[in-house]
């Protein structure tokens, strides 16, 4: 534990930077000489375009250039941003149309790019945009989760992207028919926009023949690599930066067509382009999150032990094949299908589907917390069903600690796992006892109040590898990394784990980050995974580093190198008085020209990620005669193994659970009938104030992951994950005093006074 | 935001002579319409800027013991300067948008645009408000007639409002939960007179007077009076936040609320 998880609150360094306005994000620092792109998009959902002139625009004062569709083809640029395809049922790929750049003749979704506007600034590049002549030929659209409808693709004749499926079926169904009680529930995961506070944002600058793009995101060897094939360009002319970025959440983790087309106008023009998405654009064509429906089924013995777990999906994945979309609800999802439960057998089908709306992709957690959300309500359902406490329920079903390690129906190698312990923690933390009492208090006050459970397990995913490379220079060091901080913490948590491990004062380590020139390559932020990989991998580079500074002194001093040993801040030289510290021995060993000694790298990859788990316990209170909900007391704890920096570890699970609040009360996401986004501002899409937000009280009660040296597990995704299921169970909780058995997110005000009024209705029927 | 010219007057009459110009248009605290611009759905020519005009800014207490708002008056100067003279309206004033809007946004620009989701119409209805401008002074009842329409002429300025100041009075805002503009304001306001209450943010007419719930409410100035009355969806605003049923059943709920806290 000492040696590889110095628990250190170190507050982070770069909040200086970003609470007083000088943090630096793509469009502070984009070239002062470039020029302002603006994109014309389709303002329907479904047409052909039958009309698109843009000659009146073009001779406007300011306008460089505009291009569509046509000029990318007439330039030879051919390719597309569509995704990956999953494998189907049947052994076929799913559909996997191309997506456009730019519209090519026909439009799928409002906000859909058509042409690109390049002009010397802004509002000469609007004023063009409006001048655009382009007309439509409306054709049906197709909205919700379920295939049917006009196909909007050739490639998927009935809107169907895919069929895919996990698991032994026929020991499911056996189980099913063999059981003394099943159970099941349908439950809807709502469509949320990811709304990061920095929108999307892109600029590129030809530099001596290369090409320099800088995104807003998530990593920079993907996009590099995608932009190198789109424009023709050997990967060695293409340099991808990212500067501080403002938050990422999965959605700036995918390569889009705006910047693709930035960077072919900054390539085509030889001069550098720039564009910064308005939140209303960011709002309808960044990769929107969640958007499914789910049949979930529960097979009992007559002890209530599961004996098998049955699930079919339907999941919109919007108008295109974006990066990732098809993996989200299914290869990711069934990491944690059944959870910490011991499930002997289990089957998962999930139907994607295309539709006229926003293409959906990755979002915080991207399929796990999706997963635990339908488990954790049918979990809750059945002991309603079979008359027995929820929290009995789970703990007789959990996976036993003598059980590990404990291979899922999905194949997951899970390591390790004290569930119970840490439900019996949180039920203390909780006051689990005084909850009557307070119910019994709110009822006073003409209030309803319930309580849910949600135990969680995520699985960590993202790149297993990762190379840390530390180079010293100008009396400190500096510390390569290829994961990207999109303002987690990273430039405090890394420098300081390195500070840990070598006795480098922080102040003298300088993280480098986001340059593809700079560091050959990485995986980016993604799957809660950047603490475990990249400090694993600095783990390894400081053993190299000590190896190596230990040979030098050994030859400097005439000792021999097993004599030779460093004790996290000096090395210690049997038989000399010298005890040199790291950077005392780099000066050493470049003043003896050891200049090899001065650059290390190291590069590990993980066989196995860890398995963080743990309990959300919510308190919702309702006014039943408005309908108001309100999350009031909000308990947690999470099992995260060993924790690097417990500070940064509580401020990922106060987002997490904000961003699931969020969720399950006040972001909505509304088409209309004819796939227009009415959620395109903040005046009509709800994100959570701090009003919102209880205090959340955070514990840990950790068994470290056998899986990584510090015994560590992610947290990134985690609050998210365990926040859906136990804010959803509270509410059915407080409603099924009035009569409610069925609740979908979200819980806004006319939801949920309408569940109530249902209710009435049907108890008067 | 199109390009546009601007000006800042410094006395009524000026303000008067630059709206006279084609497609001018007065510029309070500009919180609803600068946004709208930046939006380009709105396109003037001119902007008149009337927060330079001193002698609209202020709050004072009229000989008649009214409590008189100039009409360049920020919201968040109400909320200060009418608390011991007015609480309800200094309360009310207090909870519009959030501090940048309080201190940008003006009693005038409110009740100009007449913005069926503003709290201001329905204390300048529910007061009994006389509404002045450079040109006559016009009742709160004649004034508002119907969503962002009001009685105002083209170039008309408010120069002030003058609320008489009930015996007791309270807001309740019910927010809209994304936006929190009202998606049902209530205010009530008992004088010796009877009850007033005025209802915001529910009706596609715009702000009204709940006239029933008056009538109850002079008669016996309790939550229990209004038991029997019941709010019709007739009219009431539908959107994705309400629908018609939930927006009236909301005008009852935030009365008695109103009411309770009022007495």
């Amino acid at each position: 534990m000492d040696k590889f998880g110095k628990a250190q609150p170190v507050k982070r360094v770069e909040d200086v930077r970003f609470l007083t306005g000088q943090g630096r994000y793509s469009d502070d620092i984009a070239p002062e000489n470039a020029l302002y792109g603006y994109f014309l998009r389709s303002q329907v959902a479904h047409a052909d375009i039958t009309t698109l002139d843009t000659s009146d625009a073009a001779e406007m004062d300011g306008v460089v250039a505009i291009f569509t569709a046509d000029d990318l083809n007439k330039a030879g640029v051919t390719g597309d941003c569509s995704g990956a395809a999953v494998t189907n049922r049947d052994g076929t790929k799913g559909a996997k149309p191309r997506r456009p750049t730019l519209a090519e003749g026909r439009v799928r979704f409002v906000g859909e790019t058509i042409a690109l506007i390049v002009a010397t600034n802004l509002n000469a590049a609007r004023d063009a945009a409006e001048m655009i002549e382009v007309d439509f030929d409306e054709r049906p659209v197709h909205l919700g989760q379920k295939p049917g409808g006009t196909a909007i693709h050739d490639e998927a004749p009935n809107n169907q992207a895919f069929d895919w499926g996990l698991g032994d079926e026929a020991a499911t169904n056996a189980a099913f028919d063999a059981a003394a009680h099943t159970v099941s529930l349908e439950v809807e995961d709502n469509r949320v926009i990811a709304t990061s506070m920095e929108a999307r944002a892109v600029w590129a600058e030809p530099v001596e023949g290369r090409l320099h793009v800088n995104i807003s995101g998530q990593g920079v060897w993907n996009p590099k690599s995608a932009i190198a094939k789109y424009l023709n360009m050997s990967k060695d002319d293409v340099r991808v930066t990212n500067p501080d970025v403002g938050g990422g959440f999965g959605m700036k983790a995918m390569t889009y067509p705006e910047d693709l087309a930035i960077a072919f106008a900054a390539r085509t023009l030889g001069q550098p382009v720039r564009w910064f998405a308005e939140r209303g654009e960011s709002m309808m064509s960044d990769n929107a999150g969640r958007d499914l429906v789910s049949l979930a089924e529960f097979a009992f013995d007559a002890d209530h032990k599961i004996t098998a777990y049955r699930l079919k999906t339907h999941c919109n994945l919007g108008a295109y094949n974006s990066g990732f979309a098809q993996f989200i609800q299914t290869e990711l999802f069934s990491k944690v299908l059944t959870g910490t439960y011991d499930v002997p057998a289990g089957y998962m089908n999930v139907v994607g589907t295309y539709t006229n709306t926003t293409p959906v992709d990755a979002y915080r957690g991207a399929g796990r917390p999706e997963a635990i959300y339908v488990l954790e309500r049918l979990i809750d359902h059945a002991a309603r069903e079979l008359g027995v406490d929820p929290w009995d329920l789970r703990r007789k079903n959990f996976i036993r600690p003598d059980a590990f390690p404990y291979t899922t129906v999905t194949e997951q190698p899970y390591d390790v796992g004290e569930f119970a312990k840490v439900l019996a923690r949180v039920e203390a933390e909780c006051d689990k006892a005084g909850f009557p009492a307070r119910k019994a208090e709110a009822a006073k006050r003409g209030k309803l109040l319930g309580q849910g459970l949600c135990y969680y397990i995520e699985s960590i995913l993202g790149a297993p590898d990762e190379t840390t490379r530390v180079v010293f220079e100008n009396g400190g060091a500096k510390l390569f990394v290829g994961t990207q901080s999109n303002g987690q913490g990273h430039e405090t948590v890394f420098a300081s784990f390195l500070s840990d491990h070598t006795g480098i004062p922080m102040e003298r380590i300088e993280l480098v980050q986001g340059d593809s020139d700079a560091i050959p390559s990485g995986g980016g932020t993604g799957g809660s995974r950047s603490v475990t990989v990249q400090n694993t991998a600095t783990l390894a580079n400081v053993d190299k580093m000590i190896e190596g500074f230990t040979a030098f002194l050994a030859e400097l001093e005439g000792a021999s190198a097993t004599d030779i040993s460093f004790d996290d801040e000096r090395f210690r030289i049997p038989g000399s008085n010298l005890t040199p510290t790291m950077l005392e021995v780099a000066d050493l060993a470049r003043e003896h020209g050891r200049d090899d000694l001065l650059d290390v790298s190291a590069t590990i990859k993980l066989d196995n990620r860890s398995f963080p788990n743990g309990a959300h316990v919510a308190e919702v209170e309702i006014d039943p005669e408005t309908g108001v909900t309100e999350v009031v007391r909000y308990t947690v704890t999470d099992d995260f193994g060993n924790l690097i920096n417990p500070m940064l570890v509580e401020g990922q699970i106060h987002g997490g659970v904000a961003q699931g609040i969020g969720q399950a009360i006040t972001e909505h996401v509304v088409f209309d009938e004819d796939g227009q986004l009415l959620t395109a501002s903040f005046m009509d899409y709800g994100l959570p104030r701090a009003d919102n937000m209880p205090m959340i009280d955070f514990t840990t009660e950790g068994t470290p992951s056998l899986y990584n040296p510090m015994g560590m597990k992610g947290c990134g995704e985690a609050g998210t994950v365990g926040a859906l299921a136990a804010v959803s169970n509270a509410t059915l909780d407080a409603l099924s005093e009035v009569g409610v058995t069925r609740v979908d997110m979200p819980f806004t005000p006319l939801r949920v006074w309408e569940m109530i009024q249902n209710a009435k209705a049907d108890a008067a029927a | 935001m199109y390009n546009f010219e601007f000006s800042k007057p410094s006395t009524v009459a000026d303000a008067v002579a630059a709206l006279a110009s084609e497609d001018a248009q007065a510029l309070g605290g500009g919180q609803t319409l600068l946004p709208t611009m930046k939006q380009r759905l709105a396109q003037p020519e001119t902007l008149v800027s009337l927060t330079g005009i001193d002698e609209l800014k202020g709050v004072c207490q009229g000989d008649n013991g009214a409590v008189v708002v100039g009409g360049a008056t920020t919201h968040a100067t109400v909320a200060a300067d009418a608390a011991a003279l007015y609480p309800a309206l200094a309360a009310l004033a207090s909870h519009i948008g959030d501090p940048q809007v309080r201190n940008r946004g003006t009693i005038g620009g409110s009740l100009a645009n007449n913005d069926p989701a503003a709290c201001y119409p329905a204390a300048a209805l529910g007061s009994g408000a006389t509404i002045t401008t450079n040109k006559r002074d016009i009742a709160a009842d004649d004034y508002f007639q119907g969503m962002f329409t009001t009685a105002l002429e083209e170039g008309e300025i408010i120069t002030s409002v003058s609320f008489p100041v009930p015996e007791a009075a309270n807001y309740q805002k019910f927010v809209q939960p994304a936006s929190r503009f009202a998606m049902v304001g209530i205010f009530v306001a008992k004088y010796s007179d009877g009850v007033r209450v005025a209802v915001t943010g529910a009706s596609e007419d715009g702000v009204y007077r709940w006239s029933e719930a008056e009538a109850a409410l002079s008669s016996n100035f309790s939550a229990s009076a209004l038991s029997d009355l019941s709010v019709s969806s007739d009219g009431m605003i539908t959107d994705l936040h309400a629908t018609a049923a939930y927006r009236a059943h909301l005008v009852k709920v935030m009365t008695g609320r109103a009411v309770a806290a009022a007495s």
